[in-house]
């Protein structure tokens, strides 16, 4: 729960929306309107926020914030 | 081309003199018109003969567009003062053609006034201010300018002894065009141009309804056709062979190199394009467009800037106006650049390799040391930058794979020397320079802080060890790569020991710098070695300056290797010469599971141009499921496009030649 709390911050704050547009069912790209070189910018954010390392390969294929949690609890 | 020492000419006999005149022909004086033999007077009608005339033997057609063959001869015209070669038509002008040696089977027809006045130099010694509107960076425009030679004459301005020997080489080379006679090659067509005034035409090119041609130089050879067709003004000018230059195009002191496309009502004044540009609809004014420099659209300007292996979306544009004291541009967008539509760059600024550039940027930056970069405007027009963005690219890749594809040049003599790589020492010492930078950047900074400044650009600081992600793992695969290709090479075809297969030429050159001179890659070592050549004297004309261009390209591969072996060692940490077979078998895996990284990484992007949002708008009128069906009607499935089963197939065959590879070098363990 706390991580994906802390993921739906990040990305609020990278994509410089309203956190509450940000849901755990949220496509990047489809409904929060991520541009591809947001995407970038979203890896690089989880990784400060979580100190860890993505697989940059690995990492721009998750599409969703849900994807997204399942995908950084990886590394945690 | 005919001359006396070809031909065998005799004056006019009586007889001929009577035929002659009953065809309309008059001349001031007929012992100055001297002709070849056969002479044929049917083949003349209308001729008004002045000065110095000598004349081929007029036999034969002339072929002529869609297949049509008209007889030689000449119709109608004032010739003052020219030597008419075999088998040549002249017809139809309206004033006069004066002062030419026109070639064997050459057609002039329907032309208003073709003349060549005493001491002509072609467009040679035309001086383009190129980069600043008002001067410091001019070249000299001659026939066999080169990317390289122009390069140097106008970036390399601080060395004051290598631009003066330069230049005077330039002119010097400007100076010997100087002639009484213009040219009209072999085989050439001239067709339909009100008025031509000092121009040399070369063997079998095009010309084809032109506006006007003055002082200036069509060169071209039977293999490498050039073309100046309708509408084309030109003035103080060179086109270079292989080149089209139509649809109304507007020229002045400009050169257009080999293998060029200039057209549909593109301008360009002062300026400078090479190899393969292109250029339509747009202006280009104070411009060295190097090698495949490509502006296609409406409302785009180029100007003051440095450009080459480039691409110009619509609207692009850039200015400085900062100054007060006369234009000051200094615009360099390093290889491999594209700008976005209506991106607008102020200048000063200079933007590094293989990067983008998108938004209306009012305030100057410098991102030299951080390639492959996508800069894009924030809305105060500062820089916003994302390092390395463009490394794993389809973009990116696609590029490297086309240019020497679309190299249209053709002939003997390709003076622009090019080394196409994306990834070089030049790009690659760029990585390792930008990563280190932005390490520093980033061990530099505070967690609070949001941005830093690289060169006048802003970097999000989250950014930063991206970057330097990027660019290490970028640096470590072009190594990797560098060395398995050399083994995969030598392996089969060399053979010997691990030390061999890995020594470089003796005469290789390393320098951790590498420098783009005009399209060509060197070690700064190669080019302080020719930068002092010159000024020592030892080369003192273009012809040695070339020659000396190419024996550096051909160590091109070799000065890499050495820069390769150098950069590995502090790199990654190994010396080349010490390594065991089993190592060196580990660096294989290693590169080859980086390469299959990069190459999904490039697949990744390119998946990017058959999402969603890449469906928007397709299955106009039609129900949901229609959206997909139209899109793949349009574009294909992903799996099926060119670029997409190229990558895939050098995906699925890179761990076969690894364990190639491997296997060989058991063999010689």
């Amino acid at each position: 729960m706390e991580t994906a709390n802390r993921v739906k911050r990040v990305v609020a704050e990278t994509l410089r929306i309203d956190p509450e547009r940000v849901t755990d069912e949220s496509r990047f790209v489809e409904d929060l309107g991520a541009e591809s070189v947001q995407s970038i910018e979203l890896v690089a954010a989880f990784e400060e926020e979580f100190d860890i390392d993505m697989d940059e390969e690995a990492a721009l294929q998750v599409k969703s914030v849900s994807d997204a949690v399942k995908f950084i609890e990886k590394y945690l | 081309m005919t001359n006396d020492s070809e031909q065998n000419y005799r004056q006019l006999r009586a007889e001929e003199i009577r035929q002659l005149t009953d065809r309309g022909c008059t001349a001031l004086d007929w012992s100055a018109v001297r002709v070849a033999d056969p002479l044929v007077p049917e083949r003349f009608a209308d001729v008004e003969f002045v000065g110095q005339v000598r004349l081929g033997a007029l036999l034969g057609d002339v072929q002529v567009e869609g297949g049509r063959a008209k007889p030689a001869g000449i119709y109608r015209a004032r010739i003052e003062d020219c030597t008419v070669g075999n088998g040549v038509r002249i017809a139809n002008v309206g004033s006069h053609l004066s002062g030419y040696q026109i070639g064997n089977h050459a057609l002039i027809e329907n032309v208003g006034v073709m003349e060549t006045r005493k001491g002509a130099r072609f467009g040679n010694g035309v001086e383009a201010e190129v980069l600043n509107e008002a001067g410091g960076r001019e070249v000299p425009l001659f026939n066999a300018l080169s990317s390289q030679y122009a390069y140097l004459v106008c970036l390399h301005r601080y060395r004051e002894g290598l631009v003066d020997r330069l230049l005077e080489i330039g002119r010097r080379a400007a100076n010997e065009a100087a002639r009484d006679f213009g040219q009209v090659g072999e085989g050439a067509y001239v067709v339909g141009v009100p008025k031509i005034q000092d121009v040399n035409i070369g063997p079998a090119a095009r010309i084809d309804s032109a506006q006007s041609l003055v002082n200036g130089t069509v060169l071209s050879h039977p293999l490498a056709v050039t073309t100046v067709g309708d509408g084309v003004m030109a003035k103080d000018f060179i086109v270079a062979e292989g080149t089209q230059v139509t649809g109304g195009a507007m020229l002045s002191k400009t050169f257009v190199g080999q293998g060029c496309r200039v057209g549909k009502q593109f301008s360009a004044e002062n300026s400078l394009f090479f190899a393969n540009g292109e250029g339509f609809h747009g202006e280009a004014c104070s411009v060295f467009a190097g090698p495949y420099t490509v502006t296609h659209h409406k409302s785009t300007l180029l100007i003051g800037g440095l450009f080459s292996f480039y691409n110009a979306g619509s609207g692009t544009n850039q200015s400085n106006h900062r100054y007060k004291l006369g234009p000051t541009h200094e615009g360099k967008l390093e290889r491999g650049c594209k700008t976005g539509s209506f991106s607008y760059v102020m200048w000063p600024a200079r933007v590094g390799p293989f990067s983008v550039v998108l938004g209306k940027h009012t305030r100057s930056f410098n991102t030299e040391a951080l390639p492959f970069s996508h800069l894009e405007a924030d809305e105060a027009g500062r820089c916003e930058l994302i390092p390395g963005h463009y490394i794993a690219t389809v973009g990116t890749l696609r590029d490297g794979l086309k240019w020497p594809q679309r190299d249209r040049r053709t002939g003997p003599a390709l003076r622009d020397i090019l080394c196409f790589d994306v990834f070089s020492p030049l790009t690659v010492g760029r990585m390792v320079r930008g990563a280190a930078w932005l390490d520093e950047l980033h061990k530099g900074v505070d967690r609070t802080v949001a941005t830093v400044n690289a060169g006048g650009a802003t970097i999000k600081r989250v950014l930063l060890r991206t970057g330097v992600k990027r660019y290490t793992a970028a640096v470590e695969r072009y190594l990797l790569e560098q060395i398995f290709l050399r083994l995969e090479r030598r392996l089969a075809g060399v053979g010997g020991s691990l030390r061999h297969l890995f020594s470089a030429d003796a005469a290789a050159v390393d320098s951790t710098d590498w420098i783009d001179l005009g399209g060509q890659l060197m070690p700064r070592e190669r080019w302080e070695n020719l930068s002092n050549a010159v000024v020592a004297g030892s080369i003192e004309t273009i012809d040695q300056l070339q020659r000396a261009l190419l024996q550096i390209r051909e160590f091109y591969e070799e000065d890499t290797w050495l820069w390769v072996r150098r950069q590995s060692q502090e790199s990654l940490g190994f010396d080349l010469d010490c390594l065991t077979i089993e190592q060196v078998q580990g660096f294989v895996a290693r590169y080859c599971e980086q390469q299959q990284k990069f190459l999904r990484l490039v697949l990744l992007d390119a998946e990017h141009e058959y999402d969603e949002g890449s469906r928007i708008g397709f299955g106009v009128d039609g129900a949901a499921n229609d959206r997909d069906r139209d899109f793949v009607a349009v574009r294909g499935a992903f799996q099926k496009n060119s670029f997409v089963r190229q990558v895939t197939a050098e995906l699925e065959s890179l761990p076969a030649r690894c364990d190639a590879v491997r296997e060989q070098l058991a063999a010689i363990a």
